[in-house]
């Protein structure tokens, strides 16, 4: 015997035009939904990787420093402001803090990189605690400073991979010409520290004629009073904190007027959607009137044709949302190479991800808005009054 | 940056600085992985290949037998001299309307200080019409990069290797007359003759040779 589910499935075969046209809207529909949905989760999630691998939850530096953010970079760090390496010591005695370490940060003009010129950026840090705060790092050779007046330097990943540096070999820092031993190569990380020159402190600031520092990295204690800390840190002259977790804050912020006008999209893309769903099964109840009509002399009831058309519904929803996460899944390094593009900030990691988890939500609220949408049509069926049907088609 | 840079036209409050300042610390140090692109080709190409319209960037890597073959003509005992191989390349295809004139290609090469990268524009027949370094360290990297030590250059093809080794600086022809520009960087006058080396022979496997077998 056929099954209602049959009988759906051959009235959607009759016009496949039609068929593959509403399957269409609703798996260019599901597509956006769950890409969205998993860039939602995603992008937050590696936004949070990125700041949880920054190894210190405030920064302290001079007032300004934003500004000069774009100096270290336009102008090979002069102009920089600093602060006094003091000011770790005594930040260290809040009983908040767990540990504080000092970074000098430096750019030096290299005239051999590139037709014009570039910048070759280092940070002096301190053997002794920056190692601390960066517990996830791993050297793929070698490993820290002898001691904080060496000639050496740590190199990320890229870096080393960039200058074609192994442990044992020299660099020079431009400007200055002084050499300094690659003492270590980093793995990995997927940070911003991939590309970066670890210098000691000490010996970064004898290179640079200077015994200041620019930041201070904090790393507070768990469940300390954070906001107390950063309140007590902005009481101290010529300085300026940034707190991490008001950065994230700050960059979702940034980033959920670009999330609210594409789910925006998405919400309109399912309804139009929903209206493709409804007016395909409304013509095609519409087109079957008569067949319907002698259903119902057979012995049909109303609920055995609103099921049968509703099934139609399910099978339209079911199948275009499974190609959707399909979609989905098959281009989702697109979408999220898209989003780097479009967002203000993209964090490192993926941004859009998408699980089983939330294929399978995608599936189930396509499904439960394509019923939606096809409940009046099948209402419409259900309702035909079967002797004025079969008399129209005489 | 741009981005950055428009915003900060707006009126920031605290918390965009705070955000700028990481997406700084974030960005800054992103360098580019192995590969060896020009830095900014739109401005380059025409430079090296002045009568170029356009181009086309193709990005190949070796197949096991052509690496086994670039190996093999390297010469297998100085591999380690000529590292990397095994990575991704990008050649510049360059055109003049519809007409396709030439290529520049890129290579690294490890040098004393630091990378070298040594670009060359090549016409159909492999002969070097620019040549240009990107990148090199040293204190007396401008030397090499000096358009007069390019010049020296210009003309050559893989075939004046066939008499100059650059692993041991011995040899007769235009490659042997050329003089290191700058005595105190020995190491890297080599590195720059293997880079070129290196580069002619890759862009005989990936193109030329090709060509010849399917002209």
């Amino acid at each position: 015997m056929i099954s209602p589910f049959q009988i759906a499935y051959k009235n959607l075969l009759r016009d496949r035009v039609r068929t593959l046209l509403t399957l269409g809207g609703i798996m260019l529909a599901s597509w956006v939904l769950v890409s969205l949905l998993g860039f939602n989760r995603g992008y937050e999630r590696a936004l949070d990787h990125d700041i949880d691998n920054m190894g210190y939850q405030l920064m302290v530096m001079a007032k300004g420093c934003p500004y000069e953010a774009a100096t270290l970079m336009l102008q090979g760090g002069t102009g920089l402001r600093y602060i006094e390496r003091s000011m770790v010591d005594s930040i260290s005695r809040e009983p908040e803090v767990e540990q504080a370490t000092p970074i000098l940060m430096q750019a030096y003009f290299d005239p051999n990189k590139g037709e014009s010129g570039g910048i070759a950026g280092y940070f002096g840090v301190e053997a002794a605690t920056f190692p601390a705060m960066k517990l996830f790092y791993r050297f793929r050779k070698g490993g820290w400073f002898q001691n904080e007046n060496a000639a050496e330097v740590v190199m990320g990943f890229e870096a080393a991979e960039l200058e074609q540096r192994e442990v044992g070999d020299m660099t020079l820092v431009p400007e200055k010409n002084v050499q300094l031993k690659v003492v270590g190569i980093l793995e990995r990380t997927g940070t911003q520290d991939d590309g970066t020159i670890f210098v000691p402190l000490k010996t970064l600031q004898n290179i640079s004629e200077t015994d200041k520092i620019t930041t201070i990295g904090i790393r507070v204690k768990k469940g300390a009073d954070v906001a107390g800390l950063e309140g007590r840190l902005y009481q101290l002259p010529n300085v300026q904190v940034v707190s991490f977790s008001q950065v994230k804050q700050t960059i979702m912020t940034l980033v959920s007027t670009t999330r609210v006008m594409v789910f925006s999209i998405a919400v309109i893309a399912l309804l139009i959607a929903m209206a493709g769903v409804a007016n395909t099964v409304l013509m095609s109840v519409v087109e079957r009137l008569q067949e319907i009509g002698v259903l119902k002399t057979m012995g049909a009831m109303p609920s055995d044709i609103f099921l049968l058309v509703w099934t139609e519904t399910l099978i339209l929803c079911t199948g275009g949302g499974i190609a959707g996460v399909g979609l989905a899944f098959a281009f989702a390094r697109g979408a999220d190479a898209l989003a780097r593009r479009v967002l203000p900030y993209a964090p490192k990691g993926g941004l859009v991800e998408i699980d089983l988890k939330l294929a399978l939500l995608t599936i189930g609220v396509v499904g439960v808005v394509g019923l939606l949408s096809g409940a009046y049509p099948a209402w419409k069926a259900g309702r035909v009054r079967p002797l004025e049907t079969i008399r129209s088609a005489v | 940056m741009k981005e950055q840079a428009v915003a900060i036209s707006g009126a920031p409050g605290k918390g965009f600085f705070q955000a700028l300042f990481l997406l700084f610390l974030m960005a800054v140090p992103a360098w580019a992985a192995t590969g060896c692109d020009l830095n900014s080709p739109d401005r380059d190409v025409p430079r090296l290949f002045p009568e170029s319209t356009r181009y086309r960037s193709n990005y190949v890597s070796l197949r096991a037998d052509q690496l086994r073959s670039v190996v093999a003509r390297l010469g297998e005992s100085f591999r380690v001299l000529y590292d990397p191989l095994n990575v991704p390349y990008t050649i510049y295809e360059i055109y003049n309307g519809s007409e396709k004139v030439g290529y520049i290609h890129g290579v690294n090469q490890k040098g004393q200080f630091g990378g070298i990268q040594v670009f060359v524009a090549l016409d159909l027949a492999g002969r070097i019409k620019s040549f240009y370094i990107q990148k090199m360290s040293g204190q007396w990297a401008g030397k090499f990069r000096d358009t007069e030590f390019g010049r020296r250059f210009l003309g050559i093809s893989l075939k004046d290797f066939d008499s100059f080794d650059p692993v041991s600086g011995k040899g007769s022809g235009r490659l042997a007359k050329i003089r290191n520009p700058a005595p105190e960087m020995e190491t890297d006058f080599y590195g720059v003759l293997r880079a070129l080396k290196k580069n002619l022979i890759l862009m005989d496997e990936l193109v030329y040779s090709t060509k010849r077998q399917n002209p």
